[in-house]
């Protein structure tokens, strides 16, 4: 991954446009979006976001780069890819949501929400066990809010928690985990050695 | 013709027979003309029908076929009998499919029909012939651009001899600077190679072409198919015979210095579209401030100075196509150049589309909105219609103002002189006079404002020496006078025909095209001059003006009227009719105070006979009469496709065609409100710079006259209502009867025209 064109001024980035269009996995298509928005009319949670897609989309181009990272839109998109289907220029809006808010975290830009926090709990259960332990991600999430909050949500939720246990959605016991954790490792590992690989072409 | 012998022919087929008794009709033209010969058939236009007719033509028993049947716009091949004359009756479209079948009204109009055709015809000859001796087929093309090269060839490639005039030193006009062209061959995708070398290679080494670069125009006289053109070259004069001309005179950029608004001047790395081609030829696009740093980022703001009232109120079309082009070869030699084209709206006709796409797909950034400031430290800063707010673009490497085009309606090379000629360069009818319009029913639009710089500095292109002076007439926006969609290259100087984007803004295939196009009316000129027939929209007419000098004041009202200049002045006023550049409107003839003008077989004596011989009852019957003067390129076509779909009007209107509004004089107004007419309508096509005339000032003409003719009604003790004129187009079908009836009922509720009866 280049680096993104020095700032020019505090908000407006002149070469933010080019830069996504090269980096951003799917911004090659970004060009031929013609701002019908038919992807913020389709989005069933576009009212969570603080900018829909096509807004988003032509933040972009007027080079704002820091509202752009910063946006919780890529946070909150649920991949439903209702936008992929009917965008009449087929550009894919999914795919570029999520690679930008990979960028934003990689950038910085990522604030500490709930999203991403939930998202990095989520990741260290699937990369440690191989599986998600529904126990260990629930606490995991709840206790970066801190010890206090943490306490607080276990206890808000515990009616949910022992109804899983009863019908066995939810275990008490050891972690599973999967067999070959020394493959997925190897698995993972590759990934990373290619994301580097392609970041430094 | 002394010995006129007429026959009258009537059909009774497509209705007419049920519609009307057509032995009542058969009686008329021994009872009221002395015409003998009357024959009826079923269906005339049948080749009994027609036979029936030339036998009683081959045996010398008639030297003028009358026939009452359909529209004379229709069956016109049936009924074309080796230059006899014909005189038709609308029986079929505006009787029978118009008025309800076997009512008394309807046979009083079918009887009408017939005699207004039988008093044509007692003044109808066939047109004596006016051609052109010893005709010069040479196609003069003036300018060699894209336009003026691809010309030359047409003409050459069809046989004519080209002479191709070129001011500067050499070929090829702006192209010559361009470093690529925008597509014009599927899939219409890329940036193409510019064509101009190899054009200006195949003209030069074509022989039928003479090239004279380095060389003006200083006078041009005479008429097609004997042009005689004087030109200046190398200090000398030299004089050539000419059959017609093409004006491919181009464009010149819009003067960026007037751009200040938008930053032009500021900053050396502030360019225009034109200055940017220059810097665009080959490798690394550089900025001009420094020469050393290569342009990154670069903003090109479209409509600079076009669609705006206070420089170029028209759309220049290529401004966008241009900029796409440009930031096309821009990403294609440098991939890290961010391309920014800021526009309000982006016009990409047609196969456009695609090379938009092509640029959307190479990642050229498109935004959408208005520039609000334009800084010479290379900041832009616009309004985004899509973000709503404010959207800076600071520290940019270049900004690129798309300029618009200039027509070289005028030559910027020539001083202008002669100002009081302006009036003729500029449409001289006043758009601002309101009229209202068939199918509308509010107020009249807005008329045309005029910009205060209309006119292209510089002086006239081809110096005509003619009475109405040395320019080609242009319109507001200083483009050639000529009609967009109808008759684009006609300009209002018969055989002499303009292309490209003297005419209006267009690219370089566009300008191709429209060569061809003009060449072929030049040729089509010429031949026609041959023949002594006119050309669009009477093409093939041989009839044309003739002036009784005897009779003639001198008034020189026809000379200043004419739409196309084709009446000249001797010394002492006495007007030349010039008949290869008449187009046989009859303007002169409705504009004679003496009506000395007429035609062969169009003449005020023949329509005001027409209406003498419709029969007025008199103010008891409470039968009113209306005559409607209608346009026959436009608002009678219009009545017979109402016909055609049974629409029904007023049968108490009487309708006779005319050849343009413009022909008609007010002798026949008065004609008619003397014969007992109630009212009087004239119908036809819209005036003013958006004009539907096809004698381009002939319906404004005629909407000038008519804002005096109420004066004359009051002092007749006449309501100011009862004369009426309607703008109908062809496509005003379906309200046209409404515009009929709604006249017919306001002249139902006035007192009937006292001069019944006298």
């Amino acid at each position: 991954m280049t680096k993104p064109a020095p700032n020019t001024s505090e908000k407006y980035d002149l070469g933010f446009a080019n830069w996504v269009y090269e980096n951003v996995n799917g911004g090659d298509k970004l060009g031929l979006c013609m701002q019908c928005g038919v992807c913020s009319g389709s989005c069933p949670i576009g009212e969570q976001m603080d900018h829909g897609p096509r807004k988003l989309f032509m933040m972009i181009r007027a080079g704002m780069k820091d509202e752009v990272l910063s946006s919780n839109t890529m946070w909150n998109c649920t991949s439903c890819y209702r936008c992929v289907v009917r965008c009449p220029r087929s550009v894919p809006v999914t795919y570029i949501l999520q690679d930008l808010a990979a960028k934003s975290v990689e950038l910085g830009y990522a604030k500490p929400n709930e999203n991403s926090k939930f998202s990095n709990s989520f990741w260290w259960s699937a990369k440690t066990f191989g599986r998600t332990d529904e126990r260990l991600v629930t606490a995991k999430y709840y206790f970066s809010f801190g010890v206090v909050e943490g306490v607080k949500r276990g206890l808000d939720n515990l009616k949910i928690a022992w109804g899983m246990i009863k019908t066995g959605r939810m275990h008490l016991t050891m972690p599973h985990q999967i067999k070959d954790k020394a493959g997925l490792k190897a698995i993972l590992a590759k990934a990373a050695e290619i994301e580097e690989r392609e970041s430094k072409s | 013709m002394s010995d006129r012998k007429p026959g009258v022919y009537l059909c009774k087929g497509c209705g007419i027979g049920e519609a009307v008794d057509v032995g009542e009709l058969e009686k008329l033209p021994a009872s009221e003309f002395k015409i003998g010969t009357c024959k009826t058939h079923d269906a005339l236009c049948s080749d009994e029908g027609v036979a029936l007719i030339k036998a009683d033509i081959d045996g010398g028993d008639i030297n003028q076929a009358i026939i009452g049947a359909c529209s004379h716009r229709v069956m016109t091949d049936k009924f074309s009998f080796n230059g006899t004359p014909v005189i038709r009756a609308n029986l079929r479209e505006q009787v029978a499919w118009s008025q309800p079948a076997g009512e008394e009204d309807t046979q009083m109009l079918a009887a009408d029909q017939v005699r207004m055709a039988m008093a044509q015809a007692s003044k109808t000859d066939a047109p004596s012939s006016s051609a052109v001796q010893e005709l010069v087929q040479t196609v003069m093309i003036v300018g060699g651009g894209i336009t003026g090269l691809t010309a030359a060839l047409e003409a050459a490639k069809s046989g004519h001899k080209a002479l191709l005039v070129e001011r500067s030193d050499k070929l090829g006009g702006w192209a010559n600077k361009w470093s690529k062209r925008m597509p014009h061959l599927p899939p219409y995708r890329g940036v193409e190679e510019n064509h101009v070398g190899k054009l200006i290679a195949e003209v030069e080494a074509h022989g039928d072409i003479t090239v004279m670069t380095d060389t003006m125009i200083t006078k041009t006289s005479g008429a097609p198919g004997k042009f005689e053109v004087t030109m200046a070259h190398g200090g000398s004069d030299k004089i050539e015979m000419i059959g017609a001309i093409v004006v491919a005179t181009g464009w010149r950029p819009y003067d960026a210095s007037k751009l200040t608004h938008l930053g032009y001047g500021a900053s050396p790395d502030i360019v225009t579209g034109v200055e940017l081609e220059d810097m665009l030829g080959d490798g690394k696009l550089m900025r001009k401030s420094d020469g050393q740093k290569e342009a990154k980022y670069i903003a090109f703001i479209q409509c600079a100075g076009s669609r705006d009232p206070d420089h170029l109120p028209y759309c220049s079309s290529v401004c966008c196509g241009v900029s796409i082009k440009q930031s096309l070869q821009i990403k294609r030699e440098n991939p890290d150049a961010s391309c920014y084209v800021i526009f309000d709206e982006l016009r990409t006709p047609g196969t456009a589309e695609e090379f938009y796409r092509e640029a959307q797909e190479a990642g050229v950034i498109f935004m959408k909105g208005k520039v609000k400031s334009v800084g010479g430290d290379m900041s832009v800063v616009y309004e985004d219609d899509l973000l709503g707010q404010e959207v800076p673009l600071n520290g940019l490497d270049m900004i690129v103002l798309a300029t618009g085009m200039v027509p070289n309606s005028t030559n910027p090379d020539t001083e202008a002189a002669e100002e009081e000629m302006n009036k003729y360069l500029i449409s001289d009818i006043n758009p601002a006079a309101g009229v209202s319009v068939a199918g509308y029913t509010g107020d009249t639009p807005d008329p045309v404002k005029r910009p205060e710089e209309s006119i292209p500095p510089g002086g006239s292109i081809l110096n005509l020496q003619y009475r109405q002076g040395p320019h080609i007439p242009i319109l507001a926006d200083g483009f050639s006078d000529s009609h967009y969609i109808c008759f684009p290259y006609e300009t209002r100087r018969t055989g002499i025909y303009t292309c490209g984007p003297v005419r209006r803004p267009m690219d370089m295939a566009e300008s191709a095209d429209d060569a061809a196009g003009a060449v072929l009316k030049a040729i089509q000129a010429i031949r026609s001059a041959g023949e002594g027939a006119s050309v669009h929209p009477r093409t093939g007419d041989l009839s044309f003006p003739k002036i009784g000098h005897d009779i003639c004041t001198k008034c020189r009202r026809c000379t200043v009227e004419c739409p196309f200049g084709a009446i000249d002045e001797e010394e002492d006023g006495k007007p030349v009719i010039n008949e290869s550049r008449c187009r046989r409107c009859g303007t002169c003839m409705g504009a004679c105070p003496v009506r000395t003008i007429s035609f062969d077989n169009y003449s005020p004596s023949m329509v005001g006979d027409m209406i003498k011989a419709i029969d007025v009852p008199d103010e008891f019957e409470e039968k009113p009469r209306i005559i409607i003067f209608a346009c026959e390129n436009d608002a009678y076509p219009a009545l017979d496709m109402a016909g055609i779909n049974r629409q029904q009007w007023s049968a108490y209107v009487r309708v006779i065609p005319v050849r343009c509004l413009g022909s008609v004089t007010m002798l026949w107004v008065s004609t008619a409100l003397e014969s007992g007419f109630d009212g009087i309508m004239l119908m036809g096509c819209k005036s003013g710079d958006d004009y539907q005339c096809h004698f381009i000032k002939g319906s404004g003409i005629a909407k000038e006259r008519m804002s005096k003719v109420g004066a004359t009604l009051k002092s007749m003790a006449l309501e100011e209502e009862r004369v009426q004129m309607e703008e109908v187009s062809i496509a005003d079908s379906h309200s046209v009867a409404k515009v009929i009836n709604k006249f017919a009922a306001t002249i139902g509720d006035m007192d009937p025209n006292p001069f019944k009866g006298f």
